[in-house]
């Protein structure tokens, strides 16, 4: 049975379907001479080649839900998860919209050019950022402007200059807005010192003004007095290159990027909890993981070193940034590291809230950790040991979590601007919580600590 | 001219442009063409006098860095 992927219902060249499981992309007629463009004049064949776009083969054309459209089936490369723009890192998106940039430059020299710019074109895989709409692209025609101007802006130098410029958490605008935040709303937020910065003075505060003076105008001939070259064409995407690459986020220095060096593990403990739980990821052998709260990654390192597909999620951009800088340094493969606040995570949304998945839907991963978490949902949060065990049981097939008693430092500190009101919190009610969704496979105390560490396996 | 641009915004694109989006486009087009005109002349100048070369073109993630071309699609192949 193949079914339609709700994301890719806007674009009139093909859509995404899913059939036993797997993703296919239809190529509709009306898309022929653009596709066949793409695949002939070599641009295809350089993107996939750098690892720049995503590969695909061709697939038996009766495979589709809507044959009598079909020019061509082509079955992409198989993501292990999806991701989106609101779950990135400053780094991550700059390197999508450097990603997105080059591509336009390098379509261009094979005489195409991007027809969107939708940061939702980017997905990351084996640590790098890869596009992934082979739908994207279209003859260039001489002397016309870039099309996908306004949402490239929108989409990914708007984000980008707010959380540079003004403050990181305004890429929770991008949950809001699903084609990119506004332009008047960015040139309102930023700064007035970006009046002064050339790139952002025009892509976003002059163009925003632009938008505005011409909103119900019709284009006459009288306005349009030059013509875009495919030089201005070059010039632009390099004068966007150039504002992207100069936007940078001070060092982030947030609540748990710098949690390792400053809590009571000693070195040995550490390596005998990394120990424990790379012994209890091997027991259950896992095609995919998920940590809950990863901080830097160095507890999910246990999975995504041994080649395990591994979705580490922070609530810190800081810790966030730091792992992405450790996955690109090392070149990482397995390693995903994702901003999520767990007490409100991803939900679905877009048209009849199905265009993006929430985070549940995105699951179930084989394995959820959740290692030194559970304090800060149950007593940070007062989340209910039940209902954050039934949370975790939707999520992921089996549990390895970690239960930090109260006496431990880290509940102490937590409890020391507060009243007391958890009398519930301790293992026995813990297990008894937790049993009502999991059977408990295993348990190990946690060396040189009080804690203990779970394995389960959800009912 | 205009015939260019009521092309651009004809429903044959799925995604409006932006009147005003195209329009900066061309004030842009002779902006930075201008700039870039600048840039290129202040660097002959500049390897004129101290005989080096501009510095490298930054990363471009499209180059094919030969060393590590993997190729997924032969990859999917034997699966």
């Amino acid at each position: 049975m193949a079914e339609k992927v709700s994301a890719s219902f806007r674009d009139p060249s093909g859509f995404m379907f899913k059939r036993d499981g797997e993703f296919y992309r239809q190529v509709n007629h009306s898309y022929k001479e653009d596709f066949d463009m793409l695949m002939s004049s070599g641009l295809y064949q350089h993107l996939s080649k750098a690892n720049a776009l995503i590969p695909h083969q061709e697939a038996e054309l009766d495979l589709s839900p809507i044959s009598d459209k079909a020019y061509k089936i082509i079955k992409p490369l198989q993501l292990d998860f999806i991701s989106y723009p609101y779950e990135w890192c400053f780094n991550q998106y700059k390197d999508a919209a450097i990603l997105t940039l080059s591509i336009a430059r390098r379509a261009l020299e094979y005489g195409m050019v991007l027809k969107d710019a939708s940061a939702y074109n980017i997905q990351f895989h084996e640590g790098r950022p890869i596009f992934i709409d082979t739908l994207s692209f279209e003859a260039y025609k001489e002397g016309l402007p870039w099309v996908a101007y306004k949402q490239f802006c929108q989409h990914f130098l708007a984000p980008l200059a707010l959380m540079a410029k003004t403050d990181i958490r305004l890429l929770a605008l991008m949950r809001n807005y699903i084609d990119g935040i506004p332009l008047d709303l960015a040139s309102a937020l930023l700064p007035k010192s970006t009046k002064l910065n050339f790139g952002l003075a025009t892509h976003i505060h002059i163009h925003a003004k632009s938008q505005q003076k011409y909103a119900d105008q019709k284009l006459s001939q009288k306005e349009l007095t030059g013509k875009v070259s495919k030089q201005a064409l070059y010039n632009l995407l390099d004068s966007l290159l150039t504002v992207v690459r100069s936007l940078k986020v001070k060092t982030i220095m947030t609540e748990w990027a710098d949690y390792y060096q400053d809590n009571n593990y000693t070195e040995s403990s550490f390596e005998a909890k990394r120990d424990l739980v790379a012994d209890f990821i091997k027991q259950i052998n896992p095609k995919t993981v998920w940590d809950l709260g990863g901080n830097t990654g160095e507890f999910s390192r246990c999975a995504s070193d041994l080649g395990i597909s591994t979705v580490s999620f922070d609530i810190d951009p800081g810790a966030v940034q730091q792992n992405y800088a450790i996955v690109k340094s090392k070149k990482e493969k397995f390693m995903l590291p994702l901003l999520m606040d767990l007490t409100n995570p991803s939900p679905s949304i877009g048209w009849h809230n199905q265009e993006r998945d929430s985070l549940k839907e995105r699951g179930p991963a084989d394995l959820i950790m959740a290692l030194a978490l559970i304090h800060h949902m149950a007593i940070a949060n007062n989340v209910p040991l039940r209902e954050v065990a039934r949370s975790f049981a939707e999520l992921g097939e089996h549990l390895l979590i970690e239960f930090v008693p109260k006496q431990d430092s880290q509940v102490v500190r937590l409890l020391s601007s507060r009243l007391d009101i958890f009398p519930d919190y301790n293992p026995g009610e813990f297990k008894e919580a937790f049993s009502e969704y999991y059977t408990i496979l295993d348990e190990k105390p946690v060396t040189g600590s009080e804690r203990t560490m779970y394995l389960m396996k959800r009912k | 001219m205009s015939q260019l641009f009521s092309f651009l915004m004809k429903p044959k694109q799925y995604l409006d442009p932006g009147a005003g989006s195209l329009i900066i486009q061309v004030i842009l087009g002779v902006l930075l063409g201008a700039g870039v005109a600048i840039r290129v002349f202040w660097k002959q100048i500049k390897s004129f006098f101290t005989g080096k070369k501009g510095a490298d073109a930054e990363f471009d993630p499209t180059e094919i860095e030969s060393s590590e071309v993997i190729d997924i699609t032969e990859d999917q192949k034997d699966k």
